[in-house]
């Protein structure tokens, strides 16, 4: 394989490699350069955390072949602001517009492209200009504020001092708007994630993941891919030290399949290798022979006699069951004039941080294993990790790095013990950086939940009952399952006074992929089948949905459904400024008759193109010179 | 993850030639690769070595362009985001422009070239209906017996179906040639899950002209895309719409002819929706921009429909 040989001007300086044909541009920017401040967030063109300059264009370095970039000028965000931060990273740093900090280097090339090539692009001209560039922390709002902020500065409608700080020189905080202190690492590309970070003599790693849902493993044979050259290990469970199988709430997961695999994709075996092309063939060359096992694909089905068992110590496939009960609800029914029965039902999510999970392993010369990677929950994975490597705890050391987006995601161990294992094997440092296919396949998911709920209403709307069934499917590991079914439980009949519960919380293994921590945790599933639950129910009784709320609102003083007195409540108070803000129009759902007038009226419609640039003026109409 | 052992620029077509016959059967010819990279992903074709990547963006043909008053010829190499910032291209080529301004989002148009979505022959390949409707021809080269041989395909003919066209192995598509319609009315309509970076679920390019009453068609073209295997002229519609008044009955009638062709294997009845709204919204909207006389589109269709 002949190397290339590029020439090229980076950020001003002329430089030459020689570089692998293969590699793009990004490649080439991040491993033969070291500019890390250009991300990989997804290598397929989707979410724009590799835009950079060529030539003084904007494009996406993931699908660029380095060939391309012979000869061409290539500008990265390590080359803006040098000395001083530009107009864009000093508006990104006021208006707040970096969180996790993941997209926006990409986000500061596209800003900083958009406002070249249209100074005085309107919002919806901004939004359609950054259409490549995803972030998932924002929801764009601080973003476009940003770009907006540094549109008027640079066109001098705006004063420069606009991007000072508040001062907070009397030592308040609140409501002040206080920069973050990690803005400035993150609008320059400085800030390295786990997957930037790079070690002397440092290996790359990858994983074999099953492309069953549930089978047997009958054996495993590692040998071929052991003899390539430039592989320095290959692991499976058989290599793991300690005790395996861990997890948050229930013990129930290996960190390399153990016996037989559970999900597609789950993790059999791990190569390090000298680099991606070498591990990615060790992979194909290890043989698994696998005995396919009938599968289980929701809740439901697991549930029923004689489904297929996901876990021996878990016959009935329940992960975890929580009860509460309060009063007797055949009483309350009984009192009820209104008895209404709904199932609601919510739909897997993923995370979709725009940083894909990534690790750095080693062995330090006090033999105490080292991984940075971007862990919610470090402490307990270390404590996790000392068991699995059958280690003492000072022997373990986890180290946080900077997390691209996490919202739970992050949360669960599921690629540290890998690492380790290969570090401890080849006794050198080991990256693994997660494809954005495989965080997609492997990382834990909102639960998906079904809820039947059964409330009992008097004539004016006061609950007397409610029976409360929640069933999630929590996929083939534990996980963080039963936090989830916890929360759900003491938030499931909502910030409301029942005075008769039935409730119950079900996580349930299937083969699916498994179901952990997101936003909220169980709170989000059980609040929507309540809430939309009392809409329909204000419906039923000619009542205003807020009128319904404020009925059954728990005050100061009120027991919680799991007997938590109330010393503050605020329920009372948000109803109304929530009625205020949205300019609620005061009335039954009904109120305005089967269907709305309202909509698809004339000038009623947004127009749905936003930010079109055609114009087919011929130079000289448009009073340009070509 | 794409892998190669050679990845050759050829800056002349017999220089490309070349670089094929010495490497037949273990080639690929690549543009801007915004498609090749991104299939070579798992998930869909997983790892790919190909042995010998040949870059065809730096042949002088590939990229040339010339505006006619008849006829208009582009190299295959051209980058989208040409028919929305070369003002003689965008004018002569407005199906394209208006395309242009959806496809992908303003990076890929750098990257991705127009003969390279036409190789890809995507179901929804966004460069596709706005050629069938300016009815533009490919012009494939290929080297026998030491001599390069061109032919032309009408690209209705060229498009075989999702994924496959009439390009030989040892060819290479080199230009594209379409009528050049300047002043004329167009429109795309598309709709995907979002604005930017979305396969289309169904779209639709129209151009029309009107006659000297500015209140009749002299011409309109509308090809369908997004629907079947194929992206397709719908001529029947055409020829109706020829041959009427411009009214909303007959907008509306026009809308309910294409409805069959909805072949696709998901959402079949929201496809067949929104064809119907787009016939209509792509015309009030080409018409629009045609100067179609006050009154002949009436407020009400506008509000409902554009």
């Amino acid at each position: 394989m002949p190397d290339l040989q590029i020439t090229a001007t980076v950020n001003g300086r002329e430089v030459t490699r020689a570089v692998k044909p293969w590699h793009r541009l990004l490649d080439f920017l991040r491993e033969d350069l070291g500019l890390t401040g250009t991300k990989e967030g997804c290598g397929a063109g989707e979410c724009g955390t590799c835009s950079v300059f060529v030539d003084g264009v904007l494009i996406k370095s993931c699908l660029m072949p380095v060939a391309k970039a012979q000869g061409t000028r290539i500008d990265t965000v390590e080359a803006l602001g040098r000395r001083q931060f530009t107009a864009v990273q000093k508006a990104f740093k006021k208006a707040g517009a970096s969180q996790c900090g993941f997209c926006i280097p990409g986000m500061v090339m596209a800003a900083t492209a958009a406002l070249r090539d249209s100074p005085r692009a309107d919002r919806e001209e901004i939004r359609e200009r950054l259409g490549g560039n995803i972030c998932r922390c924002t929801g764009y709002q601080k973003i476009v504020d940003a770009i907006e902020l540094a549109r008027d500065v640079l066109l001098g409608l705006k004063p420069e001092s606009v991007f000072d700080e508040e001062t907070t020189a009397d030592g308040h905080y609140t409501g002040r708007n206080v920069g973050r202190i990690d803005a400035p690492s993150k609008v320059t590309g400085a800030l390295k994630y786990a997957g930037d970070m790079v070690m002397p003599g440092m290996l790359h790693a990858q994983v074999l993941r099953s492309p069953h849902a549930h089978a047997r493993i009958l054996s495993i044979d590692t040998s071929a891919a052991k003899a390539m050259p430039g592989v320095e290990a290959v692991v499976t469970c058989d290599d793991v030290p300690g005790v395996d199988n861990y997890g948050v709430f229930v013990s129930d997961q290996p960190v390399l399949a153990r016996g037989k695999v559970r999900f597609v994709g789950d993790a059999v075996a791990a190569v390090a290798a000298v680099d991606l092309v070498t591990a990615r063939r060790a992979l194909a060359a290890i043989r698994v022979d696998y005995e396919p096992l009938p599968a289980v694909f929701s809740a439901e089905e697991a549930r029923r006699p004689g489904a297929p068992v996901v876990h021996d110590y878990a016959p009935n496939n329940v992960t975890k069951h929580i009860p509460v009960r309060v009063g007797d609800v055949e009483k309350g029914f009984a009192e009820s004039d209104l008895i209404v029965e709904r199932v609601y039902e919510t739909q897997p999510v993923e995370h979709a941080y725009l940083e894909p999970e990534a690790g750095l392993a080693y062995v330090d010369p006090d033999d105490v294993v080292t991984i940075w990677s971007p862990s919610q929950n470090i402490t307990h994975h270390r404590h996790m990790l000392a068991r699995i490597l059958a280690r003492p705890i000072n022997k373990v050391r986890m180290i946080m790095s900077p997390v691209g987006g996490g919202f739970g995601g992050k949360e669960d161990m599921i690629y540290q013990g890998i690492l380790a294992l290969l570090a401890i094997e080849t006794k050198q440092p080991v990256r693994l950086v997660f494809t954005r296919e495989e965080s997609m396949a492997v990382s834990a998911k909102r639960h998906p939940s079904r809820t039947r709920l059964k409330m009992g209403v008097t004539r004016d709307g006061l609950i007397r009952a409610v029976e409360y069934e929640m069933v999630c499917d929590g996929g083939a590991y534990g996980l963080s399952t039963e936090g989830v079914m916890r929360k759900a439980a003491i938030l499931g009949a909502g910030p409301y006074r029942v005075p008769n519960l039935k409730l119950d919380t079900w996580g349930i293994y299937t083969n699916n992929t498994p179901s952990g921590a997101f936003r909220s945790f169980g709170g989000l599933q059980a609040q929507f089948a309540t809430e939309s639950h009392l809409d329909v129910v204000a419906e039923m009784l000619g009542l205003d949905p807020f009128e319904i709320r404020r009925i059954n609102a728990m005050r100061v003083g009120t027991a919680t459904h799991t007997k938590q007195e109330l010393k503050s409540a605020s329920l009372l108070e948000v109803l109304e400024a929530a009625a205020k803000a949205s300019g609620w129009d005061t009335g039954a759902p009904t109120s305005r008759g089967a269907v709305r007038g309202d909509l698809f009226g004339p000038g009623n419609r947004v127009p749905l193109a936003p930010g079109s640039r055609v114009d087919l003026r011929m130079p000289a109409e448009a009073g340009e010179v070509k | 993850m794409l892998t190669c052992d050679d990845y050759l620029t050829p800056t002349t077509l017999a220089a490309a030639f070349d670089a094929i016959e010495r490497n037949a059967g273990r080639h690929r010819l690549i543009a801007g690769g915004t498609d090749l990279l991104s299939w070579a992903r798992e998930g869909r074709a997983g790892d790919v070595h190909v042995p010998v990547l040949i870059d065809v963006t730096r042949i002088p043909e590939l990229c040339e362009r010339r505006v006619g008053a008849e006829r208009v010829r582009f190299g295959a190499a051209t980058p989208i985001a040409r028919f929305l910032d070369d003002r003689a291209l965008a004018a002569a080529v407005p199906s394209m422009a208006f395309s242009a301004d959806w496809f992908a989002c303003g990076q890929i148009r750098e990257q991705a070239t127009v003969g390279g979505n036409l190789v890809n022959a995507s179901p929804a390949g966004d460069a596709i209906p706005p050629l069938l409707a300016q009815s533009a021809e490919v012009e494939l080269a290929a080297r026998v017996d030491g001599e390069i041989r061109l032919r032309r395909l009408p690209l209705s003919d060229f498009l075989v179906s999702s994924g496959r066209t009439r390009l030989g192995e040892n060819e290479i598509l080199t230009a594209i040639e379409c009528d050049a319609l300047p002043g004329r009315g167009a429109a795309y309509e598309k709709v995907g899950h979002r604005r930017s970076l979305v396969i289309s679920v169904v779209c639709l390019a129209v151009v029309v002209e009107l006659d000297a009453s500015r209140r009749r068609f002299a011409d309109v073209r509308l090809a369908l895309g997004g629907v079947g295997p194929v992206a397709r002229r719908l001529h029947a519609v055409e020829d109706f719409l020829k041959g009427g008044p411009i009214d909303r009955e007959r907008l509306e009638a026009a809308a309910e002819m294409p409805l069959d062709f909805v072949q696709s294997r998901s959402r079949r009845a929201y496809r067949r929706e929104v064809v119907r709204g787009f016939v209509v919204r792509g015309l009030v909207n080409a018409l629009k921009r045609a100067d179609v006389a006050d009154g002949v589109v009436e407020p009400e269709l506008e509000a409902v429909y554009a």
